[in-house]
């Protein structure tokens, strides 16, 4: 009896008590008691002790659900001494302040020009960015890209894992990216779609990382035609809420791995998705790939949840329950897709002195390309303007060509998906006044032609 | 206290007021506790610095207001895929996925189960209240039979589904090492409580594997009844409905290993096959007699005939002699036996177009795409087809060029059908004199140097391919 009144009894703030009792029902002192006085502080009905008969047994402690609820009272400590900050020592966070370790470009030695397919490229891009966290679901036609990542990884110790879905892979990514490491999935329309809540989760959360997407024939199923028709999604729909990513938009074999290069570069820049999509003809695409003459080793952010010390005190987090606070955050969002104006890209092709612009992304900017030509051949002062971003789109590059102009004509493999940001770049930038805009396009996994291109302007020509 | 506890809950309105030192969770809720046990573990076992909790939608939404960890919050459901991700980017992080019985068992069920399958040494904490709780009281995958909730207001029956019990079917799966559930309700069960999460830590500490565990905790606001009801509810109720105990606890060693990425460029360009070595060129200049600038092919079969080799040996080539060139297949929807295509240019500087729609060159490996594409080959160009199995040629354009080749006639004589394209690009060779036949060789042989048994028979079916173009041109 004497050894158990040695051991520390317990000791309650009552504003810190709710009450549930869980502590009242063990104690076979009777120690604890419900009251019926409602505490001013906390509008709560707070337990009472009186320990006179009370044994230090602890099983109140043990019980007690609130981190600072029933308490250990040590020898020596007082009961007169109320203020939590000496009741439970004024301990701060020990977690030191998070530091950026940077990443390291390591000169390659050269080599001789790769002859690769596009999604191979993408992937050769996403290793030599430093990339070695690879998640995805098998999708037609973008699964060569998975497979070569499941070959070469291994051999770079990196990992390759095949998710339970499109869902859990949008996932893995924030939690790989949360972590602060470049990661990259390839995925095609419909799996897009299933990937398109966790884009909006990562855009909240500022995480980066880098989606390949392979555009097919749709809507629904579809089929495994090369189409463009996620180009809206990418653009105005990348999930819920006041979201936008960097949109890239390739047409060559080289500038898959470019482009997905640059890629991992604006994602950690911006913390923010980067989405590179190309036709699926341009995934299947073989041709001529130089590898750039540097590879990225990463470094690790100090704002990752890595799990260590340095990063003990970080969370990534899209919740802000209070209004004013999402606003705030919604605020700093725009700031920063305002930044990434600046990154739009665009290539001029035969446009200097054209009157009639083609406007054309992926592979149907290179059918444009034969079709100016062509035209060209034919007389016609015909030019093509290719965003390379198609968000943002580079509006800044074509307004100069805009006075010269009589026709622009839209090629794409989407029912106005390009048109459309054409339009609202022109009408954001005030362009009241633009040349008509027609169109060529086909739709269902079907790209336009050459032939197709032709066709349309030397009617209009015809018609002028 | 535990240490794992902030000392100020500056996340939980700034940490101003009361709710600096208390949590956002009703009376009786079953959250503090486990709360509480996880914050004792992590302090027990050391491992606070390397701790990320991934935090669900649901009343812990917030359990990065109390413990002072690496936080990842997540989406509904999302959880398991979350944590993944975390423990691969950092094998040493502890990462401990805290999910309530929406998240886990109904919206996040594919995550929840792939994950344990995955096996990977990932703690998970399955907050089991039968209830959904931060939306106000609907019904869950969990509540019971009968139990009335805002969504089953005349309490749970056979149209909406029975309590799904989680820790038995993560017990059957391969992937846990560890997999108990445990409730709140008494001093024994909390203690049975606090050991379960701890052990499910140790697991992943010691790089055994997965670990679940199952709590049992008490909703008093949406069981509408009282903190100490709630308990005596969990018992009588849940209890015979989700037994407690250990439903699995095998013997797996510590194997849980991952390397260091390499940033190596010797192990890259080894990997990737790519060399410093300039192939050897033999071509004296762009093949103009042609085209001036770039090159136009279709290549066209079944599945199987080997097009899309050829294609590429094809494209290969250019790109070794310094020119550009592209291909690109299209496929039926078969993985064999359907239609193939490929289109091909080979370019002086680069292909604009990629696309063949009236090729200089076509190789027909049947009738039915010599039908198909005949037609479309421009003026002056050169048709290949397979002689021996197109027997009617239909009229193309006087000036285009048209070459019998029996390919499969002539694979067959030498016992292997699949040199069949081989011959083809053999006949192309001698038939347009697109590139020297040492390129054409060279590519061939670089493509097989990992199989270099089968290179005396590819040449020898490259070298009747040609000479029999030739004696039919002599024709």
């Amino acid at each position: 009896m004497s050894q158990a009144n040695t051991r520390p009894k317990p000791f309650l703030l009552p504003d810190y008590c709710k009450g549930c009792g869980r502590c009242v029902h063990v104690c076979v002192q009777g120690c604890i008691s419900f009251t019926q006085e409602i505490n001013p502080l906390t509008g709560m009905v707070p337990v009472t002790l009186d320990l006179a008969k009370c044994t230090g047994c602890g099983l109140c402690i043990e019980a007690c659900p609130e981190p600072y609820g029933l308490k250990a009272m040590e020898a020596g400590e007082s009961f007169e001494l109320q203020d939590p900050a000496t009741l439970f020592g004024a301990r701060r966070s020990t977690a030191p302040e998070p530091v950026d370790i940077p990443g390291r470009v390591i000169p390659m030695p050269s080599s001789e020009p790769l002859v690769i397919k596009g999604t191979y490229a993408a992937a050769l891009g996403a290793l030599m960015a430093g990339c070695r966290h690879v998640f995805g679901y098998p999708i037609t036609p973008s699964t060569e890209g998975a497979e070569l990542m499941a070959k070469l990884l291994p051999k770079m110790d990196g990992f390759y894992l095949q998710a339970v879905s499109e869902v859990a892979t949008v996932y893995h990514m924030y939690g790989c990216g949360g972590a602060g490491l470049p990661s990259l999935t390839f995925t095609s329309s419909p799996g897009l779609s299933l990937m398109l809540e966790g884009i909006s989760y990562m855009i909240a959360a500022e995480l980066p990382g880098v989606f390949i997407d392979i555009m097919r024939g749709g809507p629904g199923l579809g089929n495994i035609g090369p189409d463009q028709g996620d180009v809206k999604l990418a653009c105005r729909g990348l999930g819920h809420g006041n979201t936008h990513a960097i949109t890239l938009m390739p047409s060559t074999p080289q500038e898959m791995l470019d482009l997905t290069y640059l890629a991992f570069e604006l994602s950690f820049k911006y913390r923010n998705p980067v989405m590179v999509m190309a036709d699926g003809y341009l995934g299947q695409m073989t041709g001529k790939v130089k590898l750039p003459d540097h590879m990225v080793e990463p470094g690790l952010p100090a704002w990752g949840v890595y799990g260590d010390l340095n990063h003990r005190g970080n969370l990534n987090s899209s919740v802000f329950l209070d209004e004013a606070t999402m606003e705030t955050r919604n605020l700093k969002l725009f700031d920063k897709y305002e930044q990434m104006k600046s990154e739009a890209r665009a290539e001029c092709f035969q446009a200097e002195d054209a009157e009639i612009l083609l406007v054309a992304c992926n592979t149907p900017s290179r059918a444009s390309k034969g079709a100016a030509q062509k035209l060209r051949e034919q007389g016609a002062r015909v030019g093509l303007f290719r965003p390379i971003t198609i968000w943002p789109f580079p509006i800044e590059q074509l307004l100069p060509l805009l006075p010269r102009l009589k026709q622009i004509v839209v090629v794409e493999a989407s029912k106005n998906q390009i048109e459309d940001e054409l339009r609202l770049a022109l009408s954001h930038a005030g362009i009241t006044d633009p040349p008509p805009i027609t169109h060529v396009q086909r739709y269902g996994g079907i790209l336009p032609k050459e032939n197709e291109v032709v066709a349309h302007v030397q009617n209009l020509l015809g018609r002028a | 206290m535990s240490d794992a506890f902030y000392g100020t809950f500056d996340r939980h309105n700034e940490g101003k007021g009361l709710k600096g030192h208390t949590t956002h969770y009703c009376a009786g809720c079953g959250h503090g506790l486990a709360h509480k046990y996880l914050a004792e573990a992590i302090d027990e076992l050391g491992i606070q610095d390397q701790t990320v909790t991934v935090n669900p939608v649901g009343c812990a939404a917030f359990l990065h207001f109390y413990l002072d960890t690496g936080h990842s919050s997540t989406a509904h459901g999302r959880a398991a895929a979350t944590a993944v991700g975390h423990k691969v980017a950092n094998p040493d992080a502890m990462v401990v996925c805290y999910q309530g019985d929406g998240d886990l068992a109904a919206i996040g069920l594919a995550e929840t189960i792939a994950t344990a399958q995955l096996g990977l040494p990932i703690t998970v904490l399955f907050i089991n209240n039968a209830i959904y709780g931060m939306t106000g009281g609907q019904m869950a995958p969990t509540t019971l039979m009968g139990q009335i909730t805002t969504t089953s207001p005349d309490g749970r029956d056979r149209l909406t589904g029975g309590p799904i019990r989680m820790a038995e079917l993560i017990a059957q799966l391969d992937g846990p090492v560890y997999v108990e559930r445990v409730a709140l309700f008494s001093p024994a069960e909390r203690k049975k409580a606090k050991r379960a999460i701890k052990k499910a830590l140790l697991m992943q500490k010691e790089r055994r594997g997965y670990a679940f565990v199952e709590v049992l905790a008490e909703c008093p606001t949406h069981f509408k009844t009282t903190p100490e009801k709630a308990m005596e509810w969990v018992k009588e109720q849940m209890v015979p409905i989700y037994p407690l105990g250990v439903k699995k606890d095998a013997n797996f060693e510590p194997w849980f290993e991952m390397p260091k990425p390499t940033f190596d460029p010797a192990t890259f360009l080894k990997a990737v096959g790519a060399s410093s070595e300039k192939p050897a060129g033999f071509c004296k200049g762009f093949p103009t007699h042609i085209h001036a600038t770039d090159i136009s092919l279709k290549l066209a079969g079944s599945g199987g005939d080997g097009a899309q080799t050829v294609a590429m040996l094809i494209a290969k080539a250019a790109i070794n002699e310094g020119f550009d060139g592209t291909h690109i297949p299209a496929y039926g929807p078969e993985s064999r036996g359907g239609t193939s295509y490929a289109d091909v240019h080979v370019a002086l500087e680069e292909v604009h177009n990629p696309a063949s729609p009236n090729p200089d060159i076509f190789v027909a490996f049947n009738a039915p795409s010599l039908a198909k594409f005949g037609h479309t080959v421009r003026p002056g160009g050169t048709i290949i087809y397979d002689s021996a199995v197109a027997k009617d040629v239909k009229p193309v354009d006087p000036t285009v060029r048209v070459v019998g080749v029996p390919f499969t006639d002539i694979a067959a004589g030498l016992g292997k059908m699949v040199v069949k394209n081989i011959v083809a690009l053999g006949a192309l060779q001698a038939a347009t004199e697109i590139f020297p036949q040492e390129t054409l060789l060279a590519t061939l042989r670089d493509t097989l140097k990992e199989k270099a048994a089968l290179i005396p028979l590819n040449e020898k079916a490259f070298a009747m391919g040609a000479e029999a173009a030739r004696e039919a041109m002599k024709k």
